[in-house]
């Protein structure tokens, strides 16, 4: 790994990464600042969702009652939030590296010196994997500051857990498209093909709760795996999502540095 | 002396697109190479496989006895490259644009540092705010900071002024005499023919000629244009390799091509009241090789004397 490399990754990456950290923060807080009055008022809340089908509130993370803090926390961060984050930020910053550092002839400036390709990638990842991070301990702490603010409550320990599984679900985004983008050296199909496939797994996730016969559908993309609810209200970690995320984005971005060193570097 | 760069049978396809076929050529350490041809002869896709950015079809490219493609990392601790219009990072300083790639390069912080001064470069601005030609500064800059003992370079000095071209010049020269190798792409043809020891002409692909400047320059056409006290009587310039481009009798221009001793014999029998003879320079050359009038119509390269290492295509 070159550290100049995962130094000018970072530095990169920083407006990004300072952007995204200020929705998630700022969306975090407000939510949170709104958790006591949720609470205040269950029994309206709770007669207003009766209205609502299970299946629908189900398909958008809401299964129990909102003034549970794992329903709350998943509802409006983990089903909603930080899909739409973790997508931008993944697919920013892994397609920068190559396809569109190839593209803007950035690669051929710092390839045509003793950086090899596989120590060049491997800097980029260790750097989206940083940003990465630090943007999934952001959406745990927004909530955090709201709630500290208004006197919510949350369990700290818990709700800062649950970096651990967004994180490894933005690494996994991160992986397959950097992989996409060493395949096809065009940041444009890459960007397009890693936001497609993530909004079909979304839909698929959500026809599956609405359609009982079509709920092994939600056994096939990634976001019945972002599940958080558990570990933040029984404080246990979901290892199966851990597995899944971790080992898909150890293997895109194992994938992209095998065919990185392989590649044509031709925009 | 040891071979700097070598190309076997060296070919590139896009698909079924032509990149470049069957490329020879030896470069000798301590040379300046020139490697001229427009846009789209193939003289970027021979850089690229130079520095093992792309792979051959077929053939081979060998830099210091090292495969470019096998052994790239190895090859770029001896080599320093600038492409054609290279993308540096617009929201990058010049000076920490430098910095960044020097230390890529083990080169200390501030190494480009006199050579900026030289060249009249900013360091202190973004580099998405220099104009054209301070980008290539940067460049060049970029391609002369350290010490390594071949540079490749891609079209250097397009978009540098006329002090700019001269300066860059100077830079070559002094990197010759240090023994640097120097291997120039370039469409600028003044710039090769002031800067390359040999020059090789690159044509849809193919090499047409590899030659030294000299040979080139020195066993093509010259022009002559001569005033004359009288007309001179017909048959005088009835010589193989000449031709009178126009004549009003006493002001005759002619073109002659190999031997001249020939026709000043015949001139000595003339009342010649003034003569200018210029020989022609590169750009004459080249144009004549993109007319065809020297490649076969299989566009073989026509190879001249011009040293042991000059390699005819196959």
């Amino acid at each position: 790994m070159s550290m100049l490399t995962f130094r000018l990754e970072l530095r990169r990456s920083r407006l990004v990464a300072f952007w995204l950290a200020v929705i998630v923060l700022a969306y975090g807080g407000t939510i949170a600042a709104m958790y006591p009055i949720l609470k205040e008022n269950s029994k309206l809340l709770e007669d207003y969702m009766e209205i609502l089908p299970k299946e629908l509130l189900a398909a958008f993370g809401m299964s129990g009652t909102l003034t549970d803090p794992g329903v709350f926390f998943s509802t409006y961060i983990g089903s909603f939030l930080w899909p739409v984050i973790a997508a931008m930020g993944a697919i920013v910053l892994a397609t920068r590296p190559v396809a569109a550092d190839v593209d803007r002839g950035w690669a051929e400036v710092v390839l045509g010196t003793p950086l090899t390709r596989t120590r060049s990638l491997v800097a980029a990842i260790l750097g989206q994997a940083v940003v990465l991070g630090a943007l999934a301990l952001a959406a745990p702490a927004g909530v955090l500051a709201g709630g500290a603010i208004v006197g919510a409550g949350f369990d700290t320990v818990r709700l800062l857990a649950t970096s651990v599984v967004f994180w490894l679900f933005a690494c996994a985004i991160a992986g397959c498209t950097s992989f996409v983008g060493v395949v096809t050296l065009s940041r444009g199909t890459a960007a397009g093909l890693a936001a497609g496939v993530l909004l079909v797994m979304y839909l698929m996730n959500i026809v599956a709760e609405l359609q009982a016969d079509l709920a092994w559908l939600g056994d096939l993309g990634w976001f019945r795996y972002l599940a958080v609810t558990e570990l933040i209200d029984a404080g246990v970690l979901p290892w199966a999502s851990v597995a899944v995320f971790g080992v898909v984005a150890v293997a895109g971005w194992s994938a992209s540095l095998v065919v990185f060193r392989r590649r044509d570097l031709l925009a | 002396m040891a071979t700097a760069i070598e190309l076997r049978g060296l070919t590139r396809w896009y698909g079924k697109r032509r990149g470049v076929m069957d490329l020879d050529v030896t470069v000798q350490e301590g040379e300046v190479f020139g490697f001229l041809g427009p846009n789209g002869a193939g003289k970027t896709t021979t850089i690229r496989m130079l520095l093992g950015l792309i792979r051959p079809s077929a053939g081979s490219a060998t830099i210091w006895g090292l495969d470019a493609w096998h052994d790239a990392p190895a090859v770029h601790r001896r080599l320093a490259h600038l492409g054609s219009d290279p993308g540096y990072l617009g929201e990058m300083s010049a000076s920490r644009l430098l910095d960044h790639l020097g230390a890529l390069r083990g080169l200390p912080a501030g190494a480009w540092r006199s050579l900026a001064e030289r060249l009249d470069l900013d360091p202190g601005v973004a580099v998405r705010k220099l104009s054209r030609g301070n980008r290539q500064k940067v460049g060049v800059v970029q391609a002369f900071m350290g010490s390594e003992p071949l540079l490749v370079m891609d079209e250097p000095s397009t978009g540098l002024d006329p002090l700019m071209q001269r300066e860059f010049l100077a830079l070559v020269a002094e990197a010759r005499a240090a023994g640097r190798t120097i291997f120039l792409s370039s469409h600028n043809l003044t710039e090769v023919e002031r800067a390359c020891d040999r020059v090789a002409i690159i044509r849809e692909g193919r090499l047409v000629k590899v030659a030294t400047v000299q040979a080139l320059v020195g066993d093509h056409t010259r022009s002559i244009n001569l005033l004359l006290d009288r007309p001179a009587p017909d048959g005088t310039f009835a010589l193989d390799g000449l031709t009178v481009l126009s004549s009003t009798g006493q002001d005759v221009h002619l073109m002659v091509r190999g031997d001249v001793n020939p026709l000043l014999r015949r001139l000595a029998g003339l009342e010649v009241r003034d003569i200018a003879i210029s020989t022609p320079d590169v750009e004459d050359l080249f144009f004549r090789y993109y007319d065809g009038s020297v490649a076969g119509s299989d566009g073989r390269v026509a190879s001249e004397a011009a040293g042991a290492s000059v390699e005819a295509a196959r």
